[in-house]
């Protein structure tokens, strides 16, 4: 690893003498005849879209309808998963138009990807998948995913090396139609269910050397 | 005594200026009432460091992957290939085209107005019977022609020939077994038959023939070739059906499970006849302009106005007819 360092050193260095040499570092990582050896059978999330494709039987028409959903992703967003689970969260159990609206105004690069898949699950929702408002959607599931990771160089002293990863990150969303929930997670217990509770936790201590 | 007075003046200046009468008074005020205000920096203290920063990350270029080639114009990817030392492909100029079917339907029947019950004594009437003589001796002689080729044919025994074809095509879309389904239909009409039965459950049923079919026009013509022959004829049918079309969440779409509905269709069988195991499928479907509209599907949907005058657009939900799938 340290003469990979020093070999990148002398590149550096050569910088203004030779061009040649510069685009070799540049195509280090990009290339696509390197990609194809390492990285030939990374086909990114396969398996989220096939929600799309399945069919339930026929219901009776005593029967209440069944809720339509629609599941929707974006695959290797330049922008880190982990700062991309806070907005995912944000719309988690949202309304669509709600989720649209809050996502306008969230500070974060992540925002705009975000904002643009549900709206393509949106429109996916109406046109194929037979819901007929498309505000009558509601946020069901968003995560996140890690995607492709580069390694950067990073140089430190003593001829040491720190890495430097340049992370992409998939985002899936799944909406559902109908009202969102009022509690998206569990559901807040009452002062009088949080006090029995407590009670029955105390109730049921074991004193020790006890009769 | 020279400096005294000096400051005097000064003191007298300022008085004046205080006072908020002359043009200056504004900016002075200003100097008072300056709150201090933090700018963010983001300079380096000191600046010679930001160069050895800089040359801490060894630069790399990390490759797009959002970009896509359909989104690229052909200035770009040509520039990007030159890049990449990649040869742009063959250009692909070859036109797909089937010949174990014809692309349409020659000379088409056109069904009469009211299916043909106009009397004969009204001007009408008299018109569409001495067109459909004219085209009755058409017929006889292509009926002529597709029996050189397929002796046991027979043109009253047709109609329940091309009635079995007509259910078994349609029953095989209802299962989705595209690789049967192209025993009974020619590849023009397999997409239009499939179009928008992905996802969707469709439960079809024959009820009965309310009229037995009839041959109504037949049709022989060459491709090419003299010698490569198709024959299309086409059979009027009034049955009663019934159609239920489920979404992918299994909710009704069209149709209803006990409604049965009479339907009068006037439908083309192909047949290429030189071909030795040539069959004879279902080709196309011929929709009479007097036809009325079909029932929509009972849903909303949003009538999208010009984007020209965004004003104006307001949305309104609007009952539309949907295409049915059979």
């Amino acid at each position: 690893m340290n003469s990979l360092l020093k070999s990148f050193r002398i590149l550096s260095v050569t910088k203004e003498i030779g061009l040649k040499a510069v685009t070799q570092t540049s195509a280090f990582h990009s290339s696509a005849v390197l990609d194809k050896k390492w990285n030939q059978r990374n086909y990114g999330p396969t398996k989220w879209l096939q929600h799309n494709k399945t069919v339930f039987p026929p219901q009776e028409p005593n029967e209440e309808p069944r809720k339509a959903f629609v599941v929707h992703q974006r695959a290797n967003i330049k922008y880190s998963p982990n700062k991309m689970w806070y907005v995912a969260c944000l719309v988690r159990g949202l309304s669509v138009d709600e989720a649209i609206k809050q996502l306008s105004f969230c500070l974060k690069q992540g925002a705009t990807d975000v904002k643009e898949v549900i709206q393509e699950a949106q429109e996916m929702a109406v046109s194929r998948h037979n819901v007929e408002y498309k505000s009558n959607l509601w946020i069901a599931e968003s995560f996140v995913g890690k995607g492709r990771v580069f390694k950067g160089v990073r140089r430190h002293a003593r001829g040491r090396m720190g890495k430097v990863e340049y992370k992409h990150c998939h985002y899936f969303v799944r909406l559902e139609e109908g009202e969102p929930p009022k509690h998206y997670y569990q559901t807040p217990l009452t002062p009088e269910d949080q006090f029995n509770k407590w009670m029955e936790q105390m109730r049921s201590r074991k004193i020790i050397h006890s009769l | 005594m020279e400096a005294i007075g000096q400051g005097r003046q000064c003191i007298k200046y300022l008085q004046i200026l205080k006072s908020g009468t002359g043009f200056l008074a504004p900016a002075t005020l200003q100097t008072y009432n300056n709150t201090q205000v933090r700018h963010r920096i983001t300079k380096h203290w000191k600046p010679e460091f930001k160069r050895f920063r800089r040359e801490k990350v060894i630069k790399m270029e990390i490759p797009n992957l959002q970009e896509k080639s359909e989104d690229m114009t052909t200035e770009e990817i040509r520039s990007r290939m030159k890049e990449k030392g990649i040869l742009p492909p063959r250009p692909w100029l070859d036109r797909p085209f089937h010949i174990s079917c014809t692309g349409g339907i020659f000379e088409p029947y056109v069904p009469p107005e009211g299916d043909g019950r106009k009397s004969l004594l009204s001007s009408i009437g008299a018109k569409q019977k001495f067109e459909f003589l004219e085209k009755k001796s058409k017929s006889m002689l292509a009926v002529r022609k597709i029996r050189n080729y397929e002796e046991e044919f027979e043109t009253d025994e047709f109609g329940q020939v091309a009635q079995d074809i007509y259910i078994k095509a349609h029953e095989q879309i209802a299962l989705k077994d595209k690789h049967a389904l192209r025993e009974f239909i020619t590849e023009r009409a397999y997409p239009e038959m499939m179009h928008n039965v992905k996802d969707k459950t469709i439960h079809w049923k024959f009820l009965q023939s309310l009229e037995p079919p009839r041959l109504v026009h037949a049709r022989v013509t060459d491709v090419i070739s003299k010698e490569n022959l198709f024959a299309q004829i086409t059979v009027r049918f009034h049955t009663q059906q019934l159609l239920a079309i489920y979404d992918r969440f299994g909710r009704l779409m069209h149709g209803s499970e006990t409604l049965a509905k009479d339907v009068l269709e006037y439908v083309v069988f192909e047949k290429h006849i030189s071909n030795e195991y040539g069959q004879w499928r279902l080709h196309d479907k011929i929709v009479p302009e007097w036809l009325p509209a079909r029932q929509p599907a009972p849903k909303t949907y949003r009538l999208v106005e010009d984007l020209v005058q965004p004003e104006e657009a307001v949305t309104e939900d609007d009952k539309k007819e949907v295409a049915a799938t059979a």
